[in-house]
Order: structure tokens, then sequence, then C-alpha cells
């Protein structure tokens, strides 16, 4: 069997490599039909917030790549709702469609998995 | 499954309290590097970390307290580099919070 992954983004698109490096992985663990989960916590929330112009800053669209994580088999996408709350953010208003989850939820999920990334 | 939480960066980041939250009842987290200031004497990570039910277990590197002068508070083992790699063994996975 294949063991289970959670990857946790902690940082923001814009705060260096972290947010394009956990896409990687995820698209490359979803290319091998690896069981993936990917949870959007603190800053990584602001990975999900719509309508971003990274244009403007020289710099590639991470929405644009997140959205083919439902290409790649990964379908298991969480976003924790107090980070959203915190920072101003709707879960109904996301570039992708992630439950949220409370606190409860969120330690119930990172058990569930065999192994946990979190950059 | 029971998650070794390993922590690095200082508890005045926001890295603690994301930890805390994700920690289940048969989880344990590990201090290393400037996380051991979360258990100075006093501090107010301390004060949470004193709140945590009974059941999580506390562990910091033997060194990284050392070099802090930080003296080890009630229900924390210090830890040298082969118990580190006994307790990542020991639990079901790690979960490295970089």
């Amino acid at each position: 069997m294949a063991k289970s992954m959670l990857l946790i983004n902690r940082h923001s698109p814009w705060s260096g490599l972290c947010a394009r490096e956990t896409l990687d992985i995820a698209l490359a663990g979803g290319a091998f039909d690896l069981p993936i989960g990917m949870l959007f916590l603190d800053d990584g929330v602001f990975q999900l917030a719509i309508q971003q112009n990274p244009a403007v800053l020289q710099q590639k669209d991470l929405g644009a790549n997140l959205q083919a994580l439902p290409l790649f088999g990964v379908d298991d996408l969480y976003v924790c709702g107090e980070s959203l709350t915190r920072r101003g953010l709707a879960a109904d208003r996301l570039a992708l469609p992630a439950q949220a989850l409370d606190t409860a939820a969120l330690a119930a999920l990172v058990d569930r998995y065999d192994l946990v990334i979190t950059l | 499954m029971a998650t070794l939480h390993l922590l690095a960066q200082s508890p005045y980041s926001s890295v603690l309290d994301s930890a805390l939250r994700l920690l289940s009842a048969q989880d344990a987290v590990l201090f290393t590097g400037d996380a051991c200031h979360a258990l100075q004497a006093g501090s107010a990570p301390l004060e949470k970390l004193q709140q945590l039910p009974v059941g999580i277990e506390l562990f910091a590197l033997e060194e990284d307290m050392q070099a802090r002068n930080i003296s080890t508070p009630a229900r924390v083992t210090l830890v040298d580099y082969p118990a580190f790699v006994a307790l990542s063994i020991r639990f079901d996975k790690v979960n490295s919070w970089l």
C-alpha cells in the first residue's frame, strides 16, 4: 500500500520558494497515484486568495498552477478556518474548493495520514 | 497515529501556536534550536505548554538547552542526539516545522 502524505502549506506565494516546492511535491506524488492531501495553514491560505496579480512583480502565477492539482488526482484540499478568518478571507471565495476545518478537525486530519511534510 | 512534532524556530514566530493547534492527544513535541526558548521559566509560551494535556510528552535537545542556559521545566525530558533518533523511530511519523 502506498503511504498517504499530508502536505502543510504555511507560506504565502510571495515569500520564497516554499509554496511552489510544496505544489511540486503534490503534483509529483499525484502523478504516481500517491494518496495526497494538502492543508493550507497560517500564511499558506494566501495561496488560495483569488485575483492576485503576480505578473506585476514579474512572478509566475502560482494560482494557475494550483488549478492543476485536481488533474493530478489531488482532490483532498483543506484549509484552516481560523487562519482564513484572521486574514479576512472567506472559505467560499477561494481559488480552489478547499474544505475549511476547525482546530479539532485539524488534529484529526494530521492523525489520518502516514507522512506529513510541513513547508 | 502518534506524531512527534519537531520544532526548531523561536516560539515568538507563529510556528509554536500552529503546531499546538495540530497536536493530537498521543503526540509529543521535541524542542531544538531556538524553539527551546519556549521552555524559559516565566515565559508566555511555557505557560501555554504547561496547560497541555498531561499525556502529551515534551522533549528538548540537551545541548541546545545548555547553550541557551535554559533550565529544564517539570514534565520536559532532555534528550541527546541518539535519543532524538530513537524518538523519531518510536513515533509513527515526524512533523518537522520548518
